[in-house]
């Protein structure tokens, strides 16, 4: 069976590699109208011409992109078969237990090879559309026409984003129309594959939420650990992710996404907004494992009135490096903008977070306020923290602030008088650094479900 | 001479053949190369009260976190036996876990740590075992209740945000719940007005039991109209140089640290309401007057 499988993989990988043909083949299997093979197209030509970033590139510092050989992928079909029930992820079920019953569910399992969706009827009777990418496509192609008019290749795009716009091979839709309030979460997992051979995977997650709509959505990447034995054989999985978001006028969109994966996944993603007038977006994204992440999130105020709030927690170990960029840009006046971003960093992980904000010259009266805290739990982990502000405006009101440094000995101290042992008194002082974080998020049971996937790592 | 212990055998809670609670034998302490401590003796038994008085910079706190094992603060020679058994060695934690407990003159913060589940966190290490949360909760409230702590105290982050008084205040509430044999209090009194004084005052005498001590390092007398010591002893350039009963501490109020300098040290046993000795190191005894 295991022959068998290596004989299928590497004939799989003539053809689906990171190639221009298989663009054309992911088009046509899923029956895709032309519209979109040619955006397909133009991405990737885009994506063609542009340079491999290197670690020389500023977004990229740190980062083991160097050692990261495209040729050596393939690129994952779409999961096609539909599981009765969704499958047993473990963190899908730890989800679930803290956040309630969702008003959908989507489950993309590479393990199984089945996806899984589902939503609330009632809301789909509202009109309320979560669908795989692939069936909106096929159900709602005027729709989908419309929405990817903003989601067009650009030759702004970095070469990821291309990447994932010529080749996207899963993800899906969230429509919600307008005026509908949505009161559970949406919740999306995918159990990423993990094999003997390199596979790439690209979803594409597209929400869309009309004006005076609420919607929340949950969001986990995962993996199955590769068992001891086989880890010498394990292949990088490749997983590079695009989540393009608008959030209408008066609507408010509020995102939890979590990465919790493995040793064995070099993980891309951009989480790209729009918010038009009086919107707001929230987001909290938790990053609590991986080879490699690389997270771009890039939140644009188009209107006035509109607000974001973007929090992150990261939590590394081993070796593990997370770089996340955040872009903020207020584009006209009157917009607000949060950013805290706490990093706690174990053993040798490490970690980039680089921020920057945006004031267009005609954008007064922005607010926008910036903070990065990190901790050197490890005497040889290490954080860099870059913040950069880039106002063309005169009338604004931006901060920024960041921190580096070890556990306070103080603190320290402080506990162990009071009878925890030096490990005790840390994992308490890491917990509340993040608690600080989870405590603003509106998601109900988010700040269970995350709160403990922190302490597992913490006590690990 | 009125002093009540004159030497250890005739203390007034002392049973000459008892180890005493601490024994702190010519303690020399450096904070980074600095002498700090420059040889300091005290005992204290089960059921006293000491008060050490002195100004700022004397080596009060530095005595304190000494006693509790602050890595900063090294000890580079002398005793601190506690229970007849050497601490130097140990570190903050197990000396908790032995009954000490220190509240801080400037208790830090622990944001995102809610002051319930710290309470719990610290109350399970120091005993040993995980107590029932109702068991806890009882407990808690009825203390809470002495102390004039409001419910939503439990649901803040430590010491985050806290007026000088709520922070001394959950010091001793977390003293009282760790029911320590020795509590250590680093001017608790510093930064709380006349009411705030008087709970946590009822607060620390409630510490006190038969088989517990109380350490109170305070600059100002208000506290010990309170809380009243059998010794009080003052603190000058790293070591005890006069040590008295709780007169000592009013005559101090009265006459300023001065008094002790200029008129104690040149000639020895001229102080109204101290002792002399001739040689600090010979005796451990609280009431003396350090003529070196």
């Amino acid at each position: 069976m295991k022959m068998e499988m290596e004989t299928v993989m590497a004939e799989l990988k003539l053809a689906n590699t990171i190639a221009k043909e298989r663009v054309a083949d992911l088009a046509q299997r899923n029956g895709e109208p032309s519209w979109l093979q040619d955006s397909r197209n133009a991405a990737w030509e885009i994506y063609f011409q542009s340079p491999m970033p290197t670690t020389r590139d500023d977004d990229w510092r740190k980062t083991e992109i160097d050692n990261l050989d495209l040729s050596t992928f393939i690129t994952v079909d779409p999961l096609k078969n539909k599981a009765t029930k969704a499958p047993a992820m473990e963190i899908l079920q730890s989800a679930l237990a803290k956040l309630g019953e969702p008003a959908g569910l989507f489950v993309d399992d590479y393990e199984s090879q089945t996806q899984f969706a589902t939503i609330n009827p009632e809301l789909a009777k509202q009109g309320v559309i979560f669908l795989p990418l692939t069936e909106a496509i096929e159900k709602h192609p005027d729709l989908v026409k419309k929405i990817f008019e903003t989601g067009k290749p650009l030759a702004s795009d970095d070469k990821f984003t291309l990447m994932n716009k010529a080749l996207f091979n899963s993800g899906l839709l969230l429509y919600v129309p307008k005026n509908v309030v949505v009161d559970g979460p949406f919740v999306s997992a995918v159990n990423l594959p993990v094999g003997p051979t390199g596979q790439a995977v690209f979803p594409r997650v597209v929400v869309v939420a009309e004006a005076n709509s609420h919607v929340t959505v949950v969001s986990a990447f995962a993996n199955t650990e590769a068992e001891a034995t086989d880890k010498s054989v394990t292949g990088t999985t490749l997983s590079n992710s695009f989540f393009e978001i608008t959030v209408g006028q008066g609507a408010k969109v509020t995102v939890m996404a979590v990465d919790k994966l493995s040793n064995s996944v070099f993980a891309v993603s951009r989480v790209r907004t729009h918010i038009h007038k009086d919107g707001v977006f929230n987001l909290t994204t938790a990053g609590l494992g991986g080879k490699q992440i690389k997270s771009d999130i890039e939140t644009i105020m188009v209107e006035p009135g509109s607000h974001s709030d973007i929090r992150g927690v990261v939590l590394g170990d081993g070796s593990e490096h997370f770089s996340y960029n955040t872009i903020q840009e207020h584009t006209c006046p009157d917009t607000t903008s949060n950013i805290n971003f706490r990093v706690a960093l174990k053993d040798t992980s490490s970690s980039v977070y680089q921020g920057i904000v945006k004031v267009d010259k005609i954008a007064q009266r922005t607010n926008a306020f910036q903070s990065n805290k990190n901790l050197l739990l490890g005497t040889e982990a290490r954080a860099d923290s870059i913040p950069r502000l880039e106002i063309l405006a005169d009338d604004v009101k931006c901060s920024h602030g960041a921190t580096v440094g070890p556990v306070d000995k103080e603190q320290l101290f402080y506990l162990n008088c009071r009878g925890l042992n030096l490990k005790e008194a840390e994992e308490l002082i890491v917990r509340g650094f993040f608690v600080q974080i989870l405590d603003d998020i509106e998601i109900k049971g988010a700040a269970d479900w995350v709160g403990d996937l922190v302490a597992d790592k913490i006590y690990k | 001479m009125t002093s009540p212990n004159t030497n250890k055998s005739t203390g007034s809670n002392s049973d000459s053949s008892a180890i005493p609670l601490l024994e702190i034998v010519d303690l020399h302490v450096n904070v980074e190369d600095k002498e700090i401590l420059k040889g300091v003796n005290l005992t204290i038994n089960a059921g006293e009260i000491h008060a050490i008085m002195g100004r700022n910079g004397s080596g009060k706190s530095t005595l304190s976190y000494a006693l509790m094992g602050h890595p900063r603060y090294k000890v580079t020679s002398g005793k601190m036996l506690y229970k007849g058994q050497e601490i130097s060695e140990m570190s903050p934690d197990q000396r908790a876990k032995l009954g000490l407990a220190l509240a801080f003159q400037y208790p830090v913060s622990i944001p995102g740590v809610s002051v319930s589940n710290f309470l719990r966190k610290t109350v399970n290490a120091v005993r040993g075992r995980d107590i029932p949360v109702k068991e806890f909760r009882l407990e808690l409230k009825a203390l809470m209740a002495k102390l004039g702590v409001k419910d939503e105290f439990l649901s803040r982050y430590v010491n985050d945000g806290f007026s000088g008084g709520e922070k001394k205040r959950l010091e001793i509430l977390q003293l009282s719940m760790l029911n320590p044999s020795l509590a250590i209090l680093d001017e608790t009194d510093s930064g709380l007005d006349i009411d705030a004084l008087k709970t946590v005052s009822e607060g620390v005498n409630a510490l006190s039991k038969a088989d517990t001590a109380i350490l109170l390092i305070t600059h100002y007398q208000r506290m010990l109209n309170y809380v009243q010591p059998q010794f009080v002893h003052v603190f000058q350039d790293g070591k005890i140089v006069a040590s008295g009963g709780s007169e000592l501490a009013l005559e101090l109020e009265d006459r300023g640290y001065e008094w002790v300098t200029s008129e104690m040290q040149p000639t020895p046993g001229t102080g109204p309401n101290a002792t002399k000795t001739s040689s600090s190191s010979s005796s451990s005894s609280p009431a003396v007057v350090g003529a070196k």
